[in-house]
């Protein structure tokens, strides 16, 4: 044992480990600081220099911005809520309730088939099934529901159904996950124990399959709200989104300053939305908690 | 039986299921059927025929897009599993999650940052944009999934096996290249399949990071959708889909599905 600690730990150099390092460290850490150290400048023409300032940050909070940002938000909150509704009783349904247990991974591969096609094709499929001489507007014609075949492209509608299209996988993998790893023993147990069906989901359910939603929650959120090519493609690029923003920063006005501050703030803001989300359920769980054992202790 | 004590009974349950997967796969059936529809105006099916797969082969357009999207996809393959394993087998003797902690912002961060990030780095050292930016940004995504899969794989490996063979007098080099890689190799194919994927299958990044000149497959999709779409959109979408399909089948076939799941 020794000498195999050894052969991993002395001869295989460590310099084996550098170029991924040195990858990570160039392209994503680095990069990063240099959005930042953009971010906090600002060129003033009539000194011919860039100045220190936090211009760039503060500009975010007016009206402006303020619309765009309510916007996104909206869309991302839109996107995580229908996703979360439809994501969870799949991924429930897929874990725990399927009586062909030998084929989940088949039905979770055909879950994943469709989010491992190209991004834009997943854009597209929609944008063919939703323009005006579509399948789908025409079938809707001939079951008499539209008097005549309608346009379902460019508004709110179309642009929520592509997003929820695409971010849909990536809430039900991380549910199906935990839900699949949970003890199912606990289930009946808390049914034994008295509890009915929306008490055994509140106190047992959801707080194991809690781990699993916070990371959907991180990988549909986040990203949504810095959503750019739905919105464009799908939404008739009618509203501003955060995501257009750091688009036209970079690529109509050049203001690359400005675009850093935005683009680093898409993360920030969802991030600031979710651990606070997170926190308070943190904090509720503990009080009710407490009260519970207090209760205990005063009888 | 814990059906009836779930909080939707298990037919609601199961409506959901089978609505979430009509809605995941109707567009696909529709977009594959009508890549063999011969009509121009895509509306009315008037026939089978393999007109736009032909017009999509005598494009040049479309070729060199093709080009340049599988030839960033396997270097990007090639560069993140090879640099991925050797960061892997280098560190393996620290047992701390902290190691794969520092490449979990590749999958986190939205993907959008990260093009950002590496659009302002490459005007910053002053090197133009291009395959180098493409390979750059491919190659980071594809390392935020290559390496806690092989690392998964590597810390299973059973420690005894590379102490026989250095007891038996294999060199260093022989241990690693006839009892680890063999031992590592369902999960080298599996992330290098995933890395191709996510590389043929990336927007955004592909979107800040290509030059007018080297444009991959999806830039081209999008320039199509914002001004004119024709079925041949059809046909590229279907190639696609062929092309990820055939990545996730092996990648079932290799158990690294199941694999990845109980693992994260």
């Amino acid at each position: 044992m020794k000498r195999v600690k050894k052969f991993f730990k002395e001869d295989i150099p460590f310099f084996f480990a550098f170029p991924a390092m040195l990858w990570q460290i160039l392209f994503l850490y680095v990069p990063l600081f240099i959005l930042f150290g953009y971010s906090l400048f600002t060129y003033v023409p009539v000194l011919g220099k860039n100045v220190f300032s936090l211009q760039h940050y503060l500009q975010l909070f007016k009206p402006a911005y303020f619309k765009v940002a309510a916007n996104s938000f909206w869309l991302a909150i839109e996107t995580t809520v229908i996703c979360i509704l439809v994501a969870y009783p799949t991924a429930y349904f897929v874990a725990l309730q399927m009586r062909l247990k030998k084929m989940r991974t088949l039905f979770i591969f055909f879950l994943m088939l469709p989010s491992w096609m190209n991004f834009i094709v997943q854009v597209y499929a929609w944008f063919f099934l939703l323009k005006k001489e579509s399948v789908l507007s025409l079938l809707l014609y001939k079951i008499g529901l539209t008097s005549e075949p309608i346009n379902m492209l460019n508004n709110h509608f179309s642009m929520l159904v592509g997003m929820v299209y695409c971010y849909l996988p990536f809430m039900i993998l991380p549910l199906y996950s935990v839900l699949e790893k949970m003890d199912k023993k606990l289930i009946e147990a808390s049914a034994d124990l008295g509890a009915n069906r929306f008490q055994t989901f509140k106190k047992v359910t959801l707080p194991l399959s809690m781990p699993g939603l916070l990371v959907g929650l991180f990988l549909v959120f986040i990203p949504a709200f810095g959503e750019f090519a739905i919105p464009d493609l799908l939404g008739g690029a009618k509203n501003a989104y955060w995501g257009t923003i750091i688009v036209d920063k970079f690529m109509k006005y050049r203001n690359w300053q400005s675009g850093s501050a935005v683009g680093l703030s898409s993360v920030l803001f969802p991030l600031i939305v979710i651990v606070s989300l997170y926190g308070a359920y943190r904090l509720i769980s503990f009080l009710r908690r407490r009260n519970v054992y207090k209760n205990v202790g005063s009888k | 039986m814990i059906s009836n004590k779930n909080i939707f009974s298990r037919w609601v349950n199961l409506c959901i299921t089978v609505g979430t997967y009509i809605f995941l796969y109707v567009p696909v059936v529709v977009i594959v059927l009508f890549s063999f529809n011969k009509s121009d105006v895509s509306i009315k099916w008037q026939g089978f025929s393999l007109k736009w797969y032909a017009k999509l082969f005598s494009s040049p357009e479309i070729l060199s897009a093709f080009k340049v999207s599988i030839t960033v996809a396997i270097w990007a393959t090639l560069l993140s599993v090879v640099i991925g394993t050797c960061f892997v087998v280098a560190i393996s003797w620290w047992k701390s999650r902290f190691v794969t902690l520092l490449f979990y912002p590749n999958i986190v961060l939205p993907e959008i940052v990260l093009a950002i990030g590496i659009l302002s780095m490459f005007a910053f050292l002053k090197v133009p944009l291009g395959y180098t930016s493409l390979i750059v940004g491919h190659t980071l995504i594809g390392l935020g999934f290559v390496i806690p899969i092989v690392r998964a794989r590597f810390i299973e490996l059973d420690p005894i096996l590379t102490e026989a063979s250095l007891d038996l007098g294999a060199t260093y080099f022989t241990t690693f290249k006839k009892v680890l890689l063999p031992l590592m190799s369902p999960s080298l194919i599996a992330s290098a399949l995933i890395a191709f994927t996510l590389s043929l299958d990336d927007f955004l990044i592909s979107f800040f990071c290509s030059s007018p000149k080297v444009e991959t497959l999806s830039i081209y999709v999008y320039a199509q959708l914002k001004s004119m779409v024709d079925p041949t959109i059809n046909a590229i979408s279907t190639c696609f889909l062929v092309l990820s399909s055939v990545g996730i089948i092996v990648l079932c076939a290799f158990k690294v599905v199941d694999q990845v799941l109980t693992h994260e």
